[in-house]
């Protein structure tokens, strides 16, 4: 068999071929932009953060892209204007505070907070929010999150071309995952590491202290 | 009316009489009497189509495909009133008592008549007709009127209306008679005589009208036996009696009636307004518990929800399903959406949410649909179909439609905006919004200088204290920066006032927390920087 003959099969997936296709959403972090493949967040995939506890700084990581995409005029990654997208919040920990998203350039007329009783509607939520094409970003943090549940999150993400962000304990670092990206938070008391695990298209490195 | 305009003409012939005072007043040409226009308006003509269902009776009871014969008390014995074509294929006949009826078929099925079921039936149809016309009249318990002059243009012609109508009213299963005229008496006695007539031009009427039996009339019985012995049978031969001695014996009514069909006389009637809000009922014979039959008999209700609103151009953002059944209380399902509408798919695909998780705690006898207040609908641009480079539709649906399938799957109360409010308390600084009830937000412009924290606890949690120190997870916090006071709000109940530090704990949390000024100078931790 001829090595052509072999790269024409669906099943062999080529490393440099999807990176430069599609441009990421700047982070806001330089540094953690040049790791990434596409130079920013990758759009229309599941990312997830796994962290210890609350509050270690994941959200300061997300706010400067999510501020982006609830502005006016955003520019979509194909480079064309499109509308500003909502953002949905899916069982967060805590109330997301409105006063102090406001001062970090997020429209606050764009935010969606939805509650959902346990773990089933939770997904179901997200996946809804994700595929209806209305919404830029849905923020999610499932009690538990496997791999069947995670590939789904990815095809709604790619359906409605939205961004899926999964919060995750520690713990799911062993777990497989169909997430394009996956970054763990790292606290110490000087500041936060970032590590990515997985990045498709991109290789694992440390960030230490990015926030 | 017309003597009013004609005073002052009046006047100017008698002027020369009058005394000379008034004569040497200049001489003034009268004002030209008011535009006659007001005054003598311009006839319309008008045409009435006249629905005549003569087995309303049958047809109001009719559930399902057996034999059927409708029965009604006379004289203490129940006498069939009306048969179906399979009852009468047997030989049961109108007039027989239910007895020889049954004797005649044993399988018939017999009805008591039921006068409220067919004035549901006729206002259901009435309803319906009100696409065709803006004006139809219940004129009486088996005879409905339009008003059709006004929407012969907008249906294309007297025959394509007709078409329409009779066409609609023969899938909905009803046995009618049609006929139109130029009034409405007219039309019912054309209708009533099974004449299926158009007559447009008034000068027409009469001669139709003098051949038809005066049983069309629907006159007292004695009346029409008096006539009949005075060998008048006939509309015609009724006109051609003496009026006085017609008034006379048969009273004035009578004869005004008579005057009415033929347009001699105004004939106003009221027009039927079908309730601005929607209820209807679907009953089964016997209790259902298929969730799937039940599914189908809410779409079936939520279309006829869509024409009835969509006759008056409205919509709604409520709707209420009832499940009744035999004991116990019904079960409810409130339906909401953000944009008031009437299509029956969206419904439904809200409906098909909720259902699944909606628990009927026994069969279900009957289904009722409420609509909520309902209010002219925002009618939506529409939309070209662009399609993105490729090829994928972006927008499967819009936010509201997304938050009203959120809200149908796990509650009211789980789906909210968010708002900031102008006010210095932090846990009064913002507010939760019902999507579906209020959209617009007012940003305020933020004070951007101070320090406040992503997420915020519902409630401050006490955190244990070393000393004048504040612990969190067993270990001493840091405090970077602060305080800053706030001392607020005395006004109402919740008074505050506090010193908010910013702290680090071990593990490399920034917290927001403050100490309380008033009471005990405790610790509390209120927000997370995230």
């Amino acid at each position: 068999m001829s090595l052509s003959k072999l790269l024409e099969n669906p099943r062999v997936w080529r490393g440099s071929s999807r990176t430069d296709r599609r441009t990421g959403l700047a982070s806001g972090y330089p540094a953690l932009d040049r790791c990434l493949p596409g130079g920013g967040w990758p759009q229309e995939t599941l990312t997830e953060i796994l962290i210890g506890q609350y509050g270690m700084g994941e959200l300061r990581l997300l706010v400067p892209a999510l501020a982006e995409l609830s502005a006016e005029n955003a520019l979509s990654h194909h480079g064309e204007p499109t509308e500003p997208g909502w953002i949905a919040w899916v069982a967060p920990p805590f109330q997301p505070y409105a006063p102090a998203l406001q001062q970090c350039g997020i429209d606050l007329s764009r935010m969606l907070v939805v509650r959902p009783k346990d773990d089933s509607e939770l997904l179901w939520s997200a996946e809804q929010a994700l595929s209806s094409g209305t919404c830029a970003a849905v923020l999610l943090w499932p009690e538990v999150l496997d791999d069947q549940a995670s590939r789904r999150l990815q095809l709604a993400a790619e359906k409605g071309h939205s961004w899926a962000i999964a919060f995750r304990p520690l713990s799911a670092r062993h777990q497989p995952s169909a997430a394009a990206l996956r970054l763990e938070l790292q606290s110490t008391g000087q500041g936060t590491h970032v590590h990515i695990l997985k990045s498709r298209g991109g290789r694992p490195t440390v960030l230490n202290n990015l926030l | 009316m017309s003597r009013a305009w004609k005073s002052p003409v009046a006047l100017r012939d008698t002027a020369p009489t009058l005394s000379g005072s008034q004569q040497s007043l200049p001489f003034t040409e009268p004002l030209p009497p008011p535009q006659a226009l007001s005054l003598t308006p311009t006839p319309v003509r008008r045409l009435w189509f006249c629905i005549y269902l003569p087995n309303l009776p049958l047809e109001a009871c009719r559930t399902s495909d057996e034999a059927l014969a409708i029965v009604e008390e006379q004289h203490g014995i129940y006498r069939v009133l009306q048969t179906d074509s399979l009852a009468a294929a047997a030989g049961v006949m109108p007039g027989q008592s239910s007895n020889a009826a049954l004797a005649l078929l044993p399988t018939l099925k017999l009805e008591e008549r039921s006068p409220v079921r067919e004035q549901q039936l006729l206002e259901r149809l009435a309803t319906w007709l009100e696409r065709f016309s803006s004006f139809v009249s219940i004129a009486s318990k088996d005879v409905l009127l339009l008003e059709i002059a006004g929407s012969l243009r907008l249906f294309g012609g007297l025959p394509k209306l007709r078409q329409a109508i009779a066409q609609g009213l023969d899938e909905q299963g009803f046995s009618t008679a049609m006929a139109i005229a130029p009034t409405p008496l007219g039309a019912t006695c054309l209708a009533r005589a099974g004449r299926r007539v158009c007559i447009r031009a008034e000068e027409n009427l009469a001669s139709a009208l003098r051949a038809l039996p005066l049983d069309c009339l629907h006159w007292p019985e004695g009346q029409r036996a008096a006539l009949a012995g005075m060998g008048i049978k006939h509309i015609g031969d009724c006109l051609r009696l003496p009026r006085e001695g017609f008034a006379r014996r048969f009273g004035a009514e009578r004869l005004l009636e008579l005057d009415r069909a033929l347009g001699h006389l105004p004939d106003p009637r009221d027009s039927w307004r079908a309730p601005e809000r929607f209820c209807a009922d679907f009953e089964m014979s016997e209790e259902q518990s298929d969730r799937e039959l039940l599914l189908n008999i809410c779409h079936e209700l939520l279309l006829s929800h869509e024409q009835f609103l969509l006759a008056r151009q409205l919509g709604t953002q409520r709707l209420c399903f009832s499940f009744f059944h035999l004991k116990g209380p019904a079960t409810e399902l409130w339906l909401g959406s953000a944009l008031a509408d009437r299509s029956a798919t969206r419904w439904f695909d809200l409906l098909k949410i909720r259902f699944d998780t909606l628990r009927l705690q026994a069969a279900v006898i009957a289904v009722r649909l409420r609509s909520g207040l309902s209010q002219p609908l925002q009618a939506e641009t529409g939309k070209l179909g662009f399609y993105l480079k490729d090829g994928k539709q972006r927008r499967r649906y819009s936010i509201a439609q997304l938050a009203e399938r959120l809200i149908a799957r796990i509650g009211d109360q789980s789906v909210n905006t968010m708002n900031i409010v102008a006010e210095h308390r932090p846990e009064y600084a913002f507010c939760l919004q019902h999507p579906l009830s209020d959209w617009s937000v007012t940003t305020l412009a933020s004070s951007s200088d101070l320090q406040r924290p992503l997420w915020m606890l519902p409630e401050p949690a006490l955190l244990p204290a070393d000393g004048a120190y504040p612990l969190h997870k067993g270990c001493r916090l840091t405090l970077l920066d602060g305080p800053e006071r706030l001392e607020t709000g005395w006004w109402d109940e919740r008074g505050v006032s506090r010193d908010y530090y910013t702290a680090l704990n071990g593990a490399g949390m920034r917290l927001w927390i403050f100490r309380n000024r008033q009471r005990k100078p405790d610790w509390y931790l209120h927000g997370i920087f995230g």
